[in-house]
C-alpha cells in the first residue's frame, strides 16, 4: 500500500480507498467514500462519563436542595435530569455518526450530529499521531488516535479504536506520513 | 527515523546513531520495510529520540550526551531536499510524527509516548535515557570554543560558539529601569521620599543588570550544520536546536537605545513555537545581518526561488529590488481615516460636555478619562510609528520588509514560507481606493494578542494599482483585480441577510479565494500548497438549508472559509480543494528535489 500515486486507488487492504465502482452521479461525495465506523463500545464508555458527570451534579444538587429546601436546585435537578436522558439519546447517534476513511492521500474523518464536520487531512501533512487511551477506554479496550497537522484548527480524531486497528492506523499514517512528508 | 531503535528487543544492542551508514544509507525513508509493524507495540520507540536511547558508548571524540558533534559526519550529503539529521538530536528532519513542534529543547525531549500510558506500551524505550542537562558542558569561559573535549576539535569544522555583544547587558539593564519606576509607581515616592527612591531604583536595575551579565556570560550560539544552537542559563541550562530548514521568518528588531547604541535584536520564527523562538539580543548590526544572510543562506538551499510556471516576476533580480516604499504622508492620512481617529472628536466633545454639565473636575476623572482617550489614540498612532518608512524589497525569492520610527524592524520571509495573503479594504479608505495587505507566516501563533509582535504586514496603504503589483509578487500569476468568486446560494440570506452578497469564495489557478466583510471587506488568498487540511462542516440551521461551509486551514493564521455554499456545491469543493492541494504539494515537492 505504498506510493500509488497516479495509478487508480488500488485498494492494498481490504479497509482503506474508495470501493471498488465508480457511484453514480447522483451520490453526493462523501458517501462514495467507504466509511469505518467506530467501535459501539465508545457508546459505554461515553456513557459512564456522563453518568459519572451526572451523578456529581445529582450529588451536589440533592444536597442543595436538602439543606436550603428551596425550589430552584430542585428545578435544576429535573432539568439536569432531563438533559442527562436527551444525551444518553445523543451519544448513541453520535457514536455511530464517527467515522473515518483512508484513501490514497489523505484521512477523513466525520463527527457530529447537530453540527456535522468532516475534516479532509492529507498523510504528507502529517506533524505527529497521538495515540491515548484513558482508564475508562482502557478498560472497554479502546485507545484515540489524533492526526496532527501544522494547521491548528485541522481536527483529524479517531475515537473508540481497537488497539490493534489504533496501532495500525498509526502505523499506517507515520508510514505514509514520512514516504509523502513535506514541510509547510 | 523508523529504524534502528525501532527494533523492540530491550537491551539488544542498537544501532549507534554515531554509527553513520544506517542513516546514511536511507536518509529519507522510502518505502520502508517495517518489519511486522503491527507486532510491535512499543511503536514509540522510533519515534523517540535515538541519541537519548543510547546505552552508554558515548560518541566517539565526545564526552558530552546533548550532542555529540561528530554524529555528524561534514555537513548532509548533497543531493537531498530533507537533510540527514544528527541522529543524536531530537527533531529528525524526515518528519516522524512529532516534527511540527518546533525544535524542543533537547533536554528536554520526551522519551517518546511510551511514557503515557498507551494501550499496551511495551519495552520502554532501550537503555537508560541520559538526561542531556547539566552535562560536561564546562561553563564558557573556560575555553572560547566548544568546550566538551578541547583536545579533539570536532571533525565537521563546528564553530565556536559566539557571544552576544557585550553591551547587551547594559541595554537589559537600561529597560529594566522602566520596568522599576513602574514596579515601585508613584505612591512608593511619596512614601520613602526622593532620595531612598532613588537608591531603591539603583540597587533594583544593579541587580538586573548583574542578572543580565551573567545570563550573558552564559548565552552563547553557534551555526552547527542546518542548526542554529543557543545555549543559555547558569542553573538551569538550555540548549535549543533550531533547525534551519524549519525557518519561517528572520526578523531584525532594534529598539530606539539599541538604534542609539549600534546593536539589533535577531529573532527567528519557528513552526510550533508559541512565541518567537530565539530572540538573539543582541547583537552588533553588522553581525545580526551576516547571521540573517548566513541562516537564510543555509535555510533555504534547496532552489526554490520562483515557481518557472508563473510568468509574472522576471528571473531573480539583483539583490534587494525594491518594490514599494510607502508615502508618510499616505500612511498618516490613512490613519486619520480610521475610526478611532474619526471618532476621537466626538468622544472629546461627550467628555467635556458631561464635565462642564456636572461641574465636578476631581482628579480621578480626569486621569481616567485621559487614560480611556489614550488607549483608543494610541492604536493609529502606534500604527503610525511602526510602518513609518515602510520599504517592501524582494532579494532572490525572500520579501524583505522594513518599517518603524523608533523601533525599527527588518523582516525577512522566504517567499514559499508565505501561508495566506490577506486582503483588507477598511470602509473608511474606499474613498481613496485604498487597501492594506497581510501576510499569514507559520509560526506567529495566532493566540498572540498583541498585533505588534506578529509583524505581519506587507502593506500598510496602498492604492490598487500597488495592492495588485505586490500581489503578483508574493503569489506569482495571481491578479488581484481578476479573481474569481461567487456569491452563496440565494437561500443562504436567511442566515445572513445583509451580508450574502458580500461573502464568496472561488478557485483560482493556483489560490483559494474567500471574500468576507460587509463594511470592511476582506479578501484571503490561500495558495492551494499551503492547504494544511479541508474541513467541511454544517450546522443545524444549514442542513435545513442544504448548505455548508468549506474551511481550509493553514499552518498560522485562521485559513480562508467559504461560508454557506450549497451542499453540493461544498463537497464539490472541497474534494477540488484536496486535489488542488495534493497537486500542488506535489509540483511543489518536484521542484525542490
Amino acid at each position: 500500500m505504498r506510493q500509488r500515486n497516479g495509478s487508480p486507488p488500488v485498494n492494498g487492504d481490504d479497509l482503506a480507498g474508495r470501493p471498488p465502482t465508480r457511484p453514480g452521479p447522483l451520490e453526493p461525495w462523501p458517501d462514495t467514500v467507504q466509511w469505518q465506523p467506530i467501535s459501539r463500545d465508545l457508546i459505554w464508555v461515553e456513557l459512564i462519563r456522563l453518568g459519572i458527570g451526572f451523578a456529581v451534579a445529582l450529588v451536589v444538587l440533592g444536597v442543595a436542595w436538602a439543606i436550603t429546601g428551596h425550589w430552584l436546585p430542585g428545578v435544576v435537578l429535573g432539568v439536569a435530569v432531563l438533559l442527562a436522558a436527551w444525551r444518553a439519546v445523543t451519544i448513541v447517534r453520535a457514536v455511530h455518526a464517527w467515522g473515518y476513511a483512508e484513501r490514497e492521500n489523505d484521512l477523513l474523518v466525520r463527527h457530529g450530529l447537530l453540527v456535522r464536520r468532516l475534516s479532509i487531512v492529507p498523510y504528507s501533512r502529517m506533524q505527529f499521531v497521538d495515540v491515548t487511551a484513558g482508564p475508562l477506554e482502557r478498560a472497554f479496550d479502546l485507545a484515540t488516535v489524533q492526526l496532527h497537522t501544522a494547521a491548528a484548527a485541522s481536527d483529524a480524531r479517531v475515537p473508540g479504536l481497537r488497539p490493534a486497528e489504533a496501532s495500525r492506523l498509526r502505523d499506517r499514517l507515520t508510514a505514509l506520513g514520512e514516504d509523502r512528508a513535506e514541510g509547510l | 527515523m523508523s529504524h534502528g531503535p525501532a527494533d523492540p528487543e530491550p537491551g539488544a544492542p542498537i544501532p549507534h546513531p554515531a554509527d553513520p551508514a544506517p542513516h546514511q544509507a536511507d536518509p529519507e525513508p522510502g518505502p520502508l520495510p517495517r518489519p511486522a509493524a503491527d507486532d510491535r507495540p512499543a511503536a514509540p520507540a522510533p519515534w523517540s529520540h535515538p541519541g537519548y536511547g543510547q546505552p552508554a558508548p558515548p560518541a566517539p571524540g565526545h564526552a558530552g550526551p546533548t550532542w555529540p558533534p561528530s554524529d555528524r559526519p561534514g555537513p548532509p550529503p548533497p543531493g537531498h531536499g530533507q537533510p540527514i539529521p544528527p541522529p543524536g538530536y531530537g527533531q529528525p528532519a524526515p518528519p516522524p510524527p512529532g516534527y511540527g513542534q518546533a525544535a524542543p529543547p533537547p533536554g528536554y525531549g520526551q522519551p517518546g509516548p511510551a511514557g503515557r500510558g498507551q494501550p499496551g506500551a511495551g519495552p520502554p524505550s532501550p537503555g537508560p535515557w541520559t538526561p542531556p542537562g547539566p552535562g560536561p558542558w564546562t561553563p564558557p569561559g573556560a575555553a572560547p570554543g566548544w568546550p566538551g573535549s578541547p583536545t579533539l576539535p570536532p571533525p565537521g569544522g563546528e564553530e565556536p560558539r559566539q557571544r552576544l555583544h557585550p553591551l547587551s547587558p547594559v541595554l537589559h539593564g537600561a529597560k529594566s529601569l522602566v520596568v522599576v519606576i513602574a514596579g515601585l509607581s508613584w505612591s512608593t515616592l511619596s512614601r520613602v521620599g526622593f532620595g531612598w527612591f532613588t537608591v531603591l531604583v539603583a540597587v533594583f536595575v544593579a541587580g538586573a543588570t548583574v542578572l543580565a551579565v551573567v545570563s550573558w556570560w552564559n548565552t552563547g550560539y553557534h551555526v552547527v550544520g542546518r542548526e542554529l544552537r543557543v545555549h543559555e542559563g547558569l542553573l538551569w541550562r538550555r540548549t535549543r536546536a533550531i533547525p534551519l530548514e524549519r525557518l519561517q521568518a528572520v526578523e531584525v528588531v532594534r529598539p530606539l537605545l539599541a538604534q542609539l547604541t549600534g546593536l539589533a535584536e535577531l529573532r527567528l520564527e519557528v513552526v510550533g513555537g508559541g512565541k518567537t523562538e530565539a530572540p538573539l539580543a543582541y547583537l552588533g548590526v553588522a553581525e545580526a545581518g551576516a547571521l540573517r544572510q548566513r541562516l537564510l543562506a543555509v535555510a533555504g538551499r534547496a532552489p526554490e526561488v520562483v515557481p518557472p510556471a508563473a510568468g509574472a516576476p522576471p528571473p531573480p533580480a539583483p539583490a534587494g529590488r525594491r518594490l514599494h516604499t510607502v508615502r508618510n504622508q499616505d500612511l498618516l492620512v490613512s490613519q486619520l481615516l480610521t475610526p478611532q481617529a474619526f471618532l476621537l472628536p466626538f468622544g472629546v466633545a461627550f467628555v467635556v460636555a458631561q464635565f462642564l454639565s456636572e461641574g465636578s473636575w476631581s482628579f480621578i476623572a480626569v486621569a481616567s478619562t485621559l487614560t480611556a482617550m489614550a488607549g483608543v489614540v494610541l492604536q493609529p498612532v502606534r500604527r503610525v510609528l511602526d510602518d513609518w518608512a515602510f520599504r517592501l524589497d524582494r532579494d532572490d525569492g525572500t520579501l524583505r520588509v522594513h518599517n518603524g520610527l523608533l523601533e525599527t524592524r527588518v523582516q525577512t520571509v522566504p517567499l514559499h514560507r508565505v501561508q495566506t495573503v490577506r486582503v483588507t479594504w477598511p470602509l473608511l479608505w474606499r474613498m481613496k481606493g485604498w487597501l492594506r495587505l497581510r501576510l499569514e507566516v507559520a509560526g506567529y501563533s495566532a493566540a498572540e494578542p498583541d498585533d505588534r509582535n506578529r509583524p505581519d504586514r506587507l502593506l500598510p496603504v496602498g492604492d490598487a494599482r500597488t495592492g495588485e503589483l505586490i500581489v503578483a509578487e508574493v503569489l506569482p500569476g495571481v491578479r488581484l483585480a481578476a479573481l474569481p468568486s461567487t456569491a452563496p446560494p440565494r437561500r443562504a440570506r436567511w442566515l445572513r441577510p445583509l451580508t450574502r452578497a458580500a461573502v464568496g469564495a472561488g478557485l483560482d489557478e493556483r489560490v483559494f479565494v474567500a471574500r468576507s466583510g460587509l463594511l470592511t471587506r476582506q479578501l484571503t488568498l490561500v495558495p492551494y500548497a499551503r492547504i494544511q487540511s479541508v474541513r467541511v462542516t454544517q450546522g443545524p440551521a444549514q442542513r435545513r438549508l442544504r448548505l455548508a461551509t468549506v474551511h481550509a486551514d493553514t499552518a498560522g493564521g485562521s485559513g480562508a472559509a467559504a461560508p454557506d455554499r450549497d451542499l453540493a456545491e461544498a463537497w464539490d469543493l472541497a474534494a477540488e480543494l484536496t486535489a488542488r492541494a495534493h497537486a500542488a504539494r506535489h509540483a511543489d515537492r518536484g521542484r525542490r528535489r
